[in-house]
């Protein structure tokens, strides 16, 4: 490394730690209000030379395990919004422009193609299938973008497409997990739940870590993609839900004032506290902290999950609809999160697996309708972010658990009605923007029929290894021991894709 | 020259020869390769020259490895010479390209003096404590010390407690004194029963009318033992209610979770224990109960989702059992070793496909019907079975007897659709059936008949019509069969006349059917099944018993998932996975055990059977270890070996080292693996029953309590706490066993991909069941649980973290479970005669202890203020208790304060 950098890579690191003191001191200072803790807050700061003796009992963690830690390396950005299109979105009618796919459409698929590749449902030898959308070139960079995304048009150079990421699982609940834990078998921790981990959470008040659902159902996979596997379960996704309490049991019971929850939580408190001084145990410190966040979180998870006080002009900026579970509404909360020092946003929306077995599924109807659903609100949270200057630390990614073929689907090697297309691992699309990426870059490309990455392939563990970069962490340092492995989110593997760095 | 000088300089040489000589010769203490040596490998040389990566042709993994040549063409370590050891001299090189370990700090001056003096002793390499068989210690004997008080000491309660104090006494700690009758009975009837004791026990242990062993053994006969510890054993089992992956349907396990406390509660030997789970089905003439254990490793998941293929799937479940088996009963992590070489443990990458080649047998195959599925029959169905069986065995041999009871109890072995192949319209179509159009074919290969008259034939026809013909060989084949079957409405299993064949032969299936399109679906393929012709063909009453036969494989009958192997005919090879990626097989093994453990007895047989012999098998010094470190985890939240999930080369090395040996041993030839016995034995320790009592002191000097100076103390597992708030405000029920339970969660959790099934509150009693009886979906499992903690069993788990979250504050002040609970015990509260009394009885119900004076204050205090609120509010009274039909503010206010009660950290720790 240059000695420049090295300097600046200091100075970055100096610059994060002191905003984590500053953090740190004012949690200890506000968080246990009235408990006069100071002499057993030791190990409460994270910053104190490790050279002094073993007496710093216990750390800020062992009270509050979202206390915020600092980045090992200098990061680029402080959150990450993560949105999932549950299903797999077909980049050949989004983003992966294949002119000669058109003209060879309902022309038998060469048996080349086909051979050693598994299908979900394509059987025999089925036809290509031309793109369905009209594309065109849009931006400074000229990036290729269909009319099914109106608006994104317009945020085009804002964003870093990555053409040919592949992935080796082709069904959507192994690959969405692969997708989220690096891993398509159950049981390993999220990246969300990773990085709130490896971070902590700025905002105590809320969780470090949250989930967004809209489509009308959850992934596949279920829970287990923002679960925290063999990471301590405080670090796993928490989701907030459009209907009903926005998190389980964050609603006083019916008839209890907020005023009798302070009493109820004052005298828990009192008691154990005095518990404390004849055990000394410090968990009951973590529990009485716990408590005083626990009512803190009740006002702060409602206010922050209500987009009613938003101004009308940003309301109709996402076109968010009141009171309805939806992606757009989900958009706009994201911001909100993100701006509250949430760390990890994780969006689902579900309903993309276009398959062509109906209407809602084909790749001309359905995903034309499922597109409008998120373009303009994606438009939004873009410019959202920028014009509140979060643009520059937070990490925005878009992508499914995988791409489409680039042949019709013909299940049960019949015909179908609709025009669809198959699952496909070889070769999709997706995006990032935001903080320390390269605005308006386009890396990696695919052949002619947007079959096989040609260039600038990359791997599910390449797009993990190059978040957890953005956010300060060195993948192959970044580890949990569980079980007597050392466990990372990118296993043995893992490249970051440099080419999109700014 | 002076004669005098020259003598003077021999004296003065032969003085110094001598010292040389001396220092040369003088006993130096020897260097301990496992306990000095093998800990600074690990921690510093075996990531670049170990398992996985093997730097420079250097590996410190094995012996043979690290002594053999290296790329430059010499050994690395030259024992004896430790100067000319490239091995040491790179450690002490200054050129930072040359000194290892490469690119990180240069080692300690006694890290490097240490690896110096055992090379020249020698390097011998030795044996990890580990792996070496426990060893024959003697209790240590006490001596009174400094200060150190033994005599009549409450600390010594039986043999465990010297090993303790022994290691107190070296580190300078005096122990604690027992803790009171009342946190104690609490204790250790949550240890055992995973339940506060019950008021009379607790009465007459507390009053002293029953002594403390007889406290613990009126625990452990209780049937809420099993219970308790049954949810530690299903953790490990990854025990759920659903099939886990995409659509995570439900899957009907709980006759093994049933089977799991009652042989707890039978304390049956943990040998036993084993072998029924891992190979009941080997065992001669099984029981059913012996069936229900092999769902052990029926626990993992299935897939479902369409597009997936089965025998992907298949081949990760039994990666699953083998590392699960690891897992649990070695603290060993196979996992590692399915791709490469183990980094740490001494196992090679042959070894894991060795052992899978044991669990690659199993006849499952990630079927959604979740194939072998034991059939419970009705009482009048199973006359009709025992009839038939009763017929096979008077009548038939003994491998057709033994093929026609297993074919009524799980109906395998039969050839599953998955292996239909050469389809011509028709197709396999993800749910487990082939279909075939009206005029469709396909292909089976090598099938054996038994040289039967006849087939079973699992399909569903919807349209009446079709022909069915089966060929020899090919499309142009001698026809065995051709018959016209009837529409049935759903799938049905028919019995199919056959030509006699001999050997194995493929098969070639063909349907017509003129009536309908060509490409409209005629007809689903499930399987088809071969068994011998029923014998007894001359009998009297031959044909009736052929009907019955006939009628009973319809039988509709709940199902559990066991284990069945393969017979000989249907046997897998099993390969070498190429960097554990399955679509890259290499070489066949055989199933064999890692060299590294103990030997294998040659009268075992070569399956599960024998695999699970050798896994109880005394020789074996990781799986009483392992056991014995994890029921000492449950009672102390810590092993004698931290690292409870790895006890290896890796691993922490055990606090009290004699100890984990004596207990061993004990458990596995005094308590003949006994879980009751050992149990009884630690909670019986002078060390378990100190007080858990600490100063910001004693913390510091042990945060950990590894020294055990003190009791454990320790926030309360899911299941308890619930089960706890239950069982203190009277609404537990003590109904034991069955299907899953599902008490009242928030709506909208459930919430999956193409699955209709619902959260279906339960009714009456069942609303209150333990904690271990509630429904657990894999992908949703109950949230409240989850936030304590719980974990959601897709995988083994051997350790739960414990964490402490806002999120679990939220749970017990808002859930209506909880607030319910509250009010059951605010009643119970009233019946006290005054308003302190009140509060002390509710405090004294849920804790077991008597309530301080500033503890009583805090309590008014918060009752007066609910009191107030609910009197100048009778709505909010009204929509607090809105199940009383006339509350009152008193009412209103002593639940308020109950639930309080139920957030204490006493209330939700063992103290």
């Amino acid at each position: 490394m240059e000695p420049i950098e090295r300097l600046l890579q200091e100075k970055l690191i100096r610059e994060a730690q002191v905003k984590t003191r500053r953090h740190f001191i004012k949690d200890c200072a506000t968080g246990l209000g009235g408990l006069a803790l100071g002499s057993i807050f030791l190990g409460c700061d994270p910053l104190q030379p490790s050279s002094k003796p073993k007496q710093a009992s216990f750390s800020e963690r062992d009270l509050n395990p979202l206390a915020t830690l600092p980045p090992p390396y200098a990061p680029k950005v402080k959150s990450v919004i993560y949105l999932h299109m549950a299903g797999s979105p077909s980049q050949l009618e989004m983003f992966d422009y294949k002119p000669v796919l058109h003209k060879l459409n309902n022309q038998d698929c060469p048996e080349s193609l086909l051979q050693g590749k598994k299908f979900a449902f394509i059987k025999g030898t089925p036809k290509l299938l031309g793109p369905q959308a009209e594309f065109s070139q849009e931006g400074e960079s000229g990036n290729w973008v269909s009319n099914y995304l109106p608006h994104f048009k317009k945020v085009i150079d804002e964003v870093a497409f990555l053409k040919a990421v592949h992935t080796d699982q082709f069904n959507h609940g192994p690959a969405q997990l692969f997708m989220h834990t690096g891993s398509p078998r159950l049981g390993r921790p999220s990246i969300g739940a990773w990085a709130t981990y490896g971070l902590g959470s700025e905002n105590q008040n809320l969780p470090g870590f949250v989930v967004l659902t809209s489509g009308g159902k959850t992934p596949d996979a279920g829970k287990s993609v923002w679960g925290s596997g063999f990471l301590p379960s405080v670090y796993q996704g928490v989701q907030c839900r459009s209907e009903g309490d926005p998190v389980l049991y964050i609603e006083d019971p019916k008839g209890i004032s907020r005023d009798l929850k302070k009493s109820t939580i004052d005298a828990i408190n009192k008691i154990n506290k005095e518990e404390y001084t004849k055990y000394a145990d410090p968990e009951i410190l973590a529990r009485i902290n716990q408590y005083e966040m626990a009512y803190r979180m009740q006002i702060a998870v409602p206010k922050v999950m209500s987009i009613e006080n938003e101004p009308e002009n940003i309301k109709e900026m996402y076109g968010v609809e009141s009171g309805k579970e939806s992606f757009a509404n989900n958009c706009l909360l994201a911001r909100k999160l993100v701006e509250d020092g949430v760390r990890f946003v994780q969006l689902f929306d579900w309903g993309w697996d276009s398959h062509g077995t109906d209407h809602s599924t084909a790749v001309d109807l359905g995903l034309r309708n499922k597109c409008r659903e998120i373009d303009r609100p994606i438009a939004a949270l873009i410019l959202d972010l920028k014009q509140r200057g979060l643009l520059d630390e937070t990490l925005i990614v878009w992508g499914g658990e995988f791409g489409r073929t680039p042949m019709q689907e013909n299940r049960g090697n019949k015909e179908m009605g609709f025009k669809g297309r198959d699952h496909h691992g070889d070769a999709f699309t997706m995006w990032m923007a935001g903080g320390g990426i390269k605005k308006g870059a386009c890396y990696g490309k695919t052949d002619d029929i947007g079959f096989l990455g040609v260039e600038g392939r990359v791997s599910v563990h390449d797009v993990h290894a190059t978040i957890l970069h953005l956010l300060g962490f060195d993948h192959e340092e970044f580890t949990f021991e569980f079980q007597g492995r050392n466990f990372r989110l990118t296993d043995v593997e893992g490249v970051i894709i440099k080419d999109i760095l700014a | 020259m002076n004669k005098k000088i020259i003598s003077g300089i021999g004296v003065a040489l032969g003085i110094f020869s001598l010292i040389f000589l001396w220092n040369w010769l003088k006993p130096e203490d020897k260097v301990n390769f496992s306990a000095e040596i093998k800990p600074i490998l690990n921690k510093h040389c075996i990531s670049c020259h170990g398992g996985v990566k093997k730097n420079a042709g250097f590996s410190l993994l094995f012996e043979e490895e690290a002594f053999a040549n290296t790329e430059s063409g010499k050994p690395a370590i030259i024992p004896g010479n430790a100067a000319g050891s490239e091995f040491i001299k790179r450690l002490k090189e200054e050129d930072p390209e040359l000194r290892m370990p490469y690119e990180k700090p240069k080692l300690s001056d006694e890290e490097i003096d240490l690896l110096t003096k055992w090379v020249n002793q020698g390097a011998q390499w030795g044996e990890h404590w580990a792996y070496s068989l426990p060893e024959q210690v003697e209790v240590p004997k006490l001596t009174a010390k400094a200060g150190f008080s033994i005599e009549n000491s409450s600390a010594i309660q039986n043999d465990i407690d010297p090993f303790i104090l022994q290691r107190l006494e070296k580190e300078g700690l005096e122990p604690s004194p027992p803790a009171s009758d009342n946190i104690l009975a609490r204790r250790v009837a949550l240890d055992i029963t995973g339940l506060p004791p019950d008021s009379t026990l607790f009465q007459k242990y507390t009053s002293g009318k029953l002594s403390y062993e007889h406290l613990v053994d009126s625990l452990l006969v209780q049937s809420s033992f099993g219970e308790k510890w049954a949810s530690w054993w299903l953790d490990m089992a990854r025990y759920a209610d659903t099939k886990g992956y995409e659509k995570d349907l439900g899957r009907s396990m709980w006759q093994y979770r049933d089977w799991v406390i009652k042989a707890l509660n039978n304390d049956m030997p943990y040998d036993q224990f084993t072998i029924e789970q891992l190979a009941g089905d080997l065992l001669p003439n099984p029981s059913i109960d012996q069936l229900i254990a092999t769902a052990f490793h029926r626990n993992t998941m299935n897939n479902d989702e369409g597009g997936t293929d089965d025998e992907e799937f298949r081949v990760a479940a039994v990666i699953d059992r083998v590392n699960t088996t690891f897992d649990v009963w070695q603290s060993t992590t196979m996992g590692c070793v399915q791709c490469h070489g183990h980094p740490y443990d001494p196992f090679k990458q042959k070894d894991y496909y060795h052992l899978m080649a044991f669990f690659n047998n199993t006849r499952d195959e990630d079927t959604p019907n979740e194939a072998p599925a034991l059939r419970f029959y009705a009482p009048e169905q199973q006359e009709s079975i025992t009839k038939i069986n009763d017929w096979v065995s008077k009548y038939g041999d003994s491998s057709t007897v033994r093929a026609y009871r297993d074919f009524l109890r799980f109906q395998e072995p039969v050839y599953k659709s998955h292996s239909l192949q050469d389809f011509v319209n028709g197709s396999y179509d993800d749910h487990a059936s082939s279909v075939l159009w009206s005029n469709g074919s396909c292909r089976l290969e090598n099938v054996w008949t038994h040289g039967a008259d006849y087939f079973y034939f699992n399909h569903y026809t919807y349209r009446p019509g079709t022909t069915f013909t089966v060929r020899k060989d090919h499309a142009n084949g001698e026809i065995l069969t051709k018959v016209l079957l009837e529409k049935t409405e759903e799938p049905v299993t028919k019995r199919i006349p056959i030509k006699k064949v001999d050997g194995k032969f493929n098969i070639h299936i063909e349907i017509s059917n003129p009536n309908i399109a060509k490409d409209k679906n005629a007809m689903h393929i499930y399987w088809l099944g071969f068994l011998p012709n029923l014998p007894g063909s001359e009998q009297p009453g031959f044909s009736k018993i052929q009907r019955e036969f006939d009628k009973a494989i319809n039988f509709k009958a709940p199902i559990l998932p066991v284990t069945s192997e393969n017979p000989d005919h249907m046997k897998r090879t099993t390969q070498v996975f190429e960097r554990g990626n399955w679509l890259l097989p290499t070489d066949t093994v055989q199933p064999s055990t890692p060299a590294a453990l103990n030997a294998w007895d040659d009268s075992w047989s070569k399956d599960r059977l024998g695999f699970s012999k050798w896994l109880v098998d005394k020789k074996n010094p990781l799986t009483g270890r392992t056991l014995v470190n994890r029921v000492w985890y449950q009672l102390f939240g810590r092993g004698l070996v931290s690292t409870v999930e790895d006890i290896g080369s890796q691993s922490d090395f055990p606090s009290h080292p004699a100890l984990l040996d004596w207990l061993t041993l004990r458990f596995m030839n005094e308590h003949q693996w006994s879980l009751k016995s050992l149990i009884k034995e630690i909670v019986s320790s002078g060390t378990y029953r100190q007080q858990s009592e600490l100063t910001p002191e004693t913390y510091q000097r042990d945060p950990e309590n590894e020294l055990y100076a003190r009791g454990p103390r320790q926030r309360l597992s899911a299941e308890q706490i619930r089960d706890q708030a239950l069982a203190v405000s009277g609404l537990l029920s003590d109904k034991m066993y069955g299907p899953g339970v599902m008490p009242p969660q928030p709506e909208g959790v459930w919430q999956t991909v193409y699955s209709g099934e619902r959260w279906v509150e339960s009714k009456a009693e069942d609303r209150y069941r333990r904690a271990v009886y509630t429904f657990l979906k894999r992908t949703s499992p109950y949230p409240s649980f989850v936030t304590f903690d719980a974990g959601s069993r897709e995988v083994c788990t051997i350790r739960r973290t414990v964490t402490n979250t806002p999120l679990q504050a939220l749970v017990t002040l808002n859930d209506p479970v909880y607030l319910e609970a509250s009010f059951q015990l605010a009643r119970m509260m009233q019946s006290a005669k005054d308003l302190e009394e009140q509060l002390a009885l509710g405090y004294e119900k849920a804790t077991m202890t008597r309530i301080t004076p500033e503890k009583l204050a805090a309590l008014q205090e918060l009752y007066r203020a609910s009191l107030t609120e609910f009197s100048n509010n009778k709505d909010e009274l009204e929509q607090f208790l809105h199940f009383d039909a006339s509350p009152t503010a008193a009412l209103g206010a002593l639940t308020v304060v109950a639930n309080a009660i139920m957030n204490l950290d006493e209330f939700l720790s063992k103290a």
